[in-house]
């Protein structure tokens, strides 16, 4: 933003076939306090978040918990209200649809959640958990709905005859694989996963996450892949966003982000995987000093950089704008605009 | 804390307030025309009568003007004049109120003196047979129709002890030892549900508190049983009591009504019962707003010393 | 789409929730006997025409204020009425009123407290819990005594003073468990669905919340019990012949020095169906309890 040889990323790069296009999308909720519950200030969950998912495309979007990932999925998916900012599916804005409106659009994206079992009403059996979007929405229902789940089941690798079973029967990965199913059923375009499979063990991380492969192969979808794990995040992600209270600090395709990190937090998440990959112990991240700010005081500038090893002057107060970082790759970092100024 | 009080009283007012437009809307909604009701029964009443007899009483206004002028009275204090006696509301309340109020205070007591040590012995003697034979105490207690305990108590008294109570109702500026005499079974028979409600929290409660980390450290920092029994379980464990109280004042203020009848005492329980009767609307209504006043106030009055007595509430 | 064509559906193979019940309910024997005391209450009440050795009103006039034992099981009263099939009709009268109101005001509260907490901080949810706060707020006996007394003493009106006493209950219970639905994944996650806020109260709200509703039933049963017998006692409820508890037991407080059995009766049987609502009603508590079942 500074200096002139920064050359910003035009907002609408190449606009063509973008399924998902989010630009600018903030959700700010409010702290109220007091006898007239007057707000007097807001948590910056997300605060000027963009970018986009072509049609087959799986994008990763990684950072630590309070980095305001899960809100871009409740946002995307308009569970949540934005408060500014532009949401585009499939060419549409949705960022402001009424409820009514919203509804032929849950038919084309839909969420696998980190925890199925809770993400599942008790009362109700494995049929009734998959069918209840098509029931919600119109689409079939008794015979018709039932033989769709028992296809559905099927299709991630459980058997029809678990149908009248209770999620909680089953074990995670095969739950997850039953969310997967849900999610599958109104024939979604998009499929937002969130945190899905964070809670499972390595091995069955790794079927649940060739389903979800195969899966997009067979039926076309696109992925918007959210977790705290870099290394899940590569497995499955073309593109990879890296959050960090807010906002976007670096993206670009998986495996160049990963080999060349830019920005100083990616770097230290890279390192962290880099030092012991197959560790079941990845989430301890080396290089990053202390502990994440409250998302409701971020630190001035550039967020991070009371906890970045290379922070100089400008980072406490200016915020550092998004700059092209690489052929498709976009870093905000004081760093990579003096890189290419000098 | 001074905002949350300051809140809180505010709420109460809206209530107490809200309380007195459902019960005069009520009033004035319900079929019965109070004056044909009243002037029904003398003879040779002509239209014109009931006519001046509305308008004496203000009956021939709006509605809302009805309830306007009802509102300011009653912030001035004046709830209007009996219907039956003409004696203004306010002064016949204020007669019966402090009648109503010892019953309701030494039913309080009953249920305290005797709920706090049931509850402690059988926490102390958890699985006993005592702590079994208080229990199914408790669980009678709460299901006895005060009334019934009431009658019983009176029948059975007279006949093993040819002992009843006294014939005739005194205050106790005339006669404490009469008063209290007479007021003892009625005060018993309305405590013992709160007894019964107490001993049943207060044995949960200290249960659980014994059970608690903090009790464990106690003990094994060395402190004696009875220390840390009495010092330190004890005084934690009544804090949920505390707020069982607010609740039992609600069941007790009702008891009155039936328990004053049967015993002929002439308190706000008695009052409200005959004027409902004789349609006596202000004074009916002036009962209702003074329950639900007293209801709330004493609510308030429990839900801060609540958080007098346990720091960690946060009036937030 | 895979080419997974007719996959022959299994036999629904049904978790054994039944059994699961049978076994937390043998732990909860007390519960178990009221439960059978309710039954029992319920068939006496149903049967009474059958049980009863004597119609409840007609007046045996030689054999007035007579002890019990003989013909007259329970005794008679003090206009020759056998107080045995009073009682077992009375019975009919209690849980007619109470299974009405239960009706009229569990429906009725149930619904503000789902529509309440799901909208909680809302206007709506304002305005009705303002309303419920100021039912709360008159002691319970004044406010049946107020309503029932200007309506008149009726079943029908007895019902309806009882239902606005409980109305407040039920709406507390739901309203609190749906504020704890409300923040369920599972309401989220039907949200994705696409389930409008109707389909979600219905589907997801009103099922997770019998187990709690069923329990303030059971109390409530009690609490209407006595209710009822109250306002009957005072003159204002179940209106003479109809036998009632309440009325018997203010027709016997006149003569109970000399005929104590016509308090001790339906007093007894008064006591006895309270107590096994409420024993019933925490015995379904501690069944229930989320800690125990899951």
């Amino acid at each position: 933003m500074s200096s002139p040889a920064v050359s910003p990323v035009p907002d609408h790069a190449p606009a063509t076939g973008g399924l998902l296009e989010v630009t600018d999308l903030v959700k700010h909720f409010p702290i109220t306090r007091g006898l007239l519950r007057r707000t007097v200030g807001h948590v910056r969950a997300v605060d000027g978040v963009s970018f986009r998912i072509a049609p087959g495309e799986t994008v990763g979007l990684v950072g630590e918990s309070g980095s305001g990932k899960s809100t871009v999925a409740r946002l995307v998916l308009r569970l949540l209200e934005p408060t500014s900012g532009s949401i585009r599916f499939d060419g549409r804005e949705i960022a402001g649809l009424s409820a009514r409106d919203l509804v032929p659009l849950r038919r084309r994206m839909s969420i696998v959640f980190q925890d199925p079992v809770s993400s599942f009403d008790p009362r109700m059996t494995v049929c009734s958990v998959i069918t209840e979007p098509l029931e919600a929405q119109g689409i079939s229902s008794g015979r018709a709905a039932r033989r769709r789940a028992g296809e559905l089941l099927e299709l991630v690798g459980l058997s029809a005859g678990d149908l009248d079973r209770y999620p909680h029967q089953f074990s995670g990965g095969q739950a997850q694989r039953i969310g997967i199913a849900r999610a599958l059923a109104t024939d979604p375009r998009l499929l937002v996963c969130d945190e899905a499979v964070s809670a499972l063990d390595v091995s069955v991380q790794a079927q649940v996450l060739n389903l979800l492969r195969s899966l997009q192969g067979e039926l076309g979808l696109s992925y918007l892949f959210i977790a705290h794990d870099l290394n899940v995040v590569r497995y499955v992600s073309d593109r990879v966003c890296v959050m960090y209270l807010g906002r976007i600090v670096e993206q670009g395709p998986a495996d160049q982000l990963l080999a060349d990190p830019r920005h100083p937090y990616t770097q230290s998440l890279a390192a962290a995987i880099a030092a012991d990959p197959r560790s079941p112990v990845r989430r301890r991240r080396g290089v990053v000093r202390g502990e994440t700010p409250s998302p409701s005081e971020p630190p001035p500038g550039c967020h991070f950089h009371p906890r970045c090893p290379h922070a100089f002057d400008p980072c406490a107060s200016v915020v550092p704008a998004s700059v092209a970082a690489g052929p498709g790759r976009t870093a905000s970092c004081h760093l990579v605009g003096e890189a290419r100024g000098a | 804390m001074l905002e949350y009080v300051v809140r809180r009283g505010l709420y109460g007012v809206l209530v107490v307030a809200l309380v007195t437009v459902f019960v005069f809307l009520t009033l004035r909604l319900i079929p019965g025309d109070v004056v044909r009701l009243q002037l029904a029964d003398a003879p040779g009443v002509g239209p014109e009568q009931i006519a001046r007899r509305a308008a004496q009483l203000g009956l021939d206004q709006p509605l809302l003007t009805q309830l306007w002028v009802f509102v300011t009275d009653a912030l001035r204090g004046d709830f209007g004049t009996s219907f039956q006696s003409g004696e203004p509301v306010t002064a016949i309340i204020a007669e019966r109120l402090p009648t109503t109020l010892q019953l309701g205070v030494m039913a309080l007591v009953v249920s305290v003196v005797l709920g706090v040590p049931l509850g402690l012995l059988s926490a102390v003697r958890q699985n006993s047979w005592l702590d079994q034979g208080l229990r199914a105490v408790s669980v009678a207690g709460l299901s006895i129709p005060n009334f019934w305990l009431g009658l019983l108590l009176v029948t059975y008294l007279a006949l093993w002890f040819s002992w009843s109570p006294p014939l005739v109702y005194r205050t106790p500026a005339e006669d404490l030892g009469s008063n209290l005499v007479h007021m003892a079974l009625p005060a018993f028979a309305l405590g013992v549900a709160g007894m019964a409600a107490i001993a049943r929290m207060l044995r949960s409660s200290l249960l659980e508190v014994m059970r608690s980390p903090f009790i464990r450290t106690v003990r094994a920092k060395g402190a004696p049983e009875h220390t840390v029994l009495v010092t330190h379980a004890v005084r934690n464990s009544l804090v949920p009591v505390f707020s069982l109280i607010g609740l039992q004042v609600g069941h007790i203020l009702g008891g009155t009504v039936i328990l004053e009848s049967i015993f002929a005492i002439p308190g706000m329980g008695m009052l409200i019962f005959e004027s409902v009767q004789l349609r006596d609307y202000p004074v009916v209504l002036g009962c209702v707003v003074v329950y639900g006043a007293v209801f709330i106030l004493v609510n308030l009055v429990v839900d801060v010393l609540y958080g007098v007595i346990d720091p960690r509430i946060r009036y937030a | 789409m895979s080419e997974v064509t007719a996959s022959v559906p299994l036999p629904a193979r049904r978790p054994a929730g039944g059994r699961r019940a049978m076994r937390l309910l043998r732990r909860q024997p007390l519960g178990v006997v009221a439960g059978v005391v309710v039954v029992l209450l319920v068939v006496a009440a149903a049967l009474a025409p059958v049980i009863a050795p004597f119609d409840p009103t007609t007046q045996h006039r030689e054999d007035f204020l007579q002890i019990p034992g003989g013909p007259f099981l329970m005794g008679t009263d003090d206009l020759g009425r056998d107080i045995f099939s009073r009682v077992l009709y009375g019975a009919r009268t209690s849980l007619l009123v109470a299974v009405c109101t239960l009706a009229v005001g569990g429906v009725l509260g149930v619904a503000i407290g789902v529509v309440s907490g799901y909208f909680a901080g809302g206007w709506l949810d304002t305005l009705l819990q303002r309303v419920m706060d100021t039912l709360m707020a008159i002691p319970g006996i004044v406010l049946l005594l107020f309503v029932a007394a200007l309506l008149g003493p009726s079943i029908r009106n007895t019902v309806i003073a009882l239902s606005l006493l409980v109305v407040p209950s039920f709406n507390r219970v739901a309203r609190g468990e749906m504020l704890r639905i409300r923040e369920e994944l599972y309401v989220e996650s039907a949200r994705a669905a696409g389930c409008g806020t109707w389909r979600i109260l219905r589907r997801h709200g009103l099922p997770n919340l019998l187990a709690p509703i069923l329990v303030v039933t059971s109390l409530m049963f009690a609490i209407v019990i006595i209710a009822e017998s109250a306002l009957s006692f005072l003159g204002i409820g179940t209106p003479p012949p109809t036998p009632s508890w309440g009325a018997m037991l203010s027709d016997g407080s006149r003569y109970m020095e000399i005929a104590p059995w016509m308090v001790v009766f339906p007093g007894g049987a008064l006591t006895v169906a309270v107590l096994a609502f409420n024993l019933l009603g925490d015995a379904l508590r501690d069944v229930f309890d989320p800690k125990q079942s899951r």
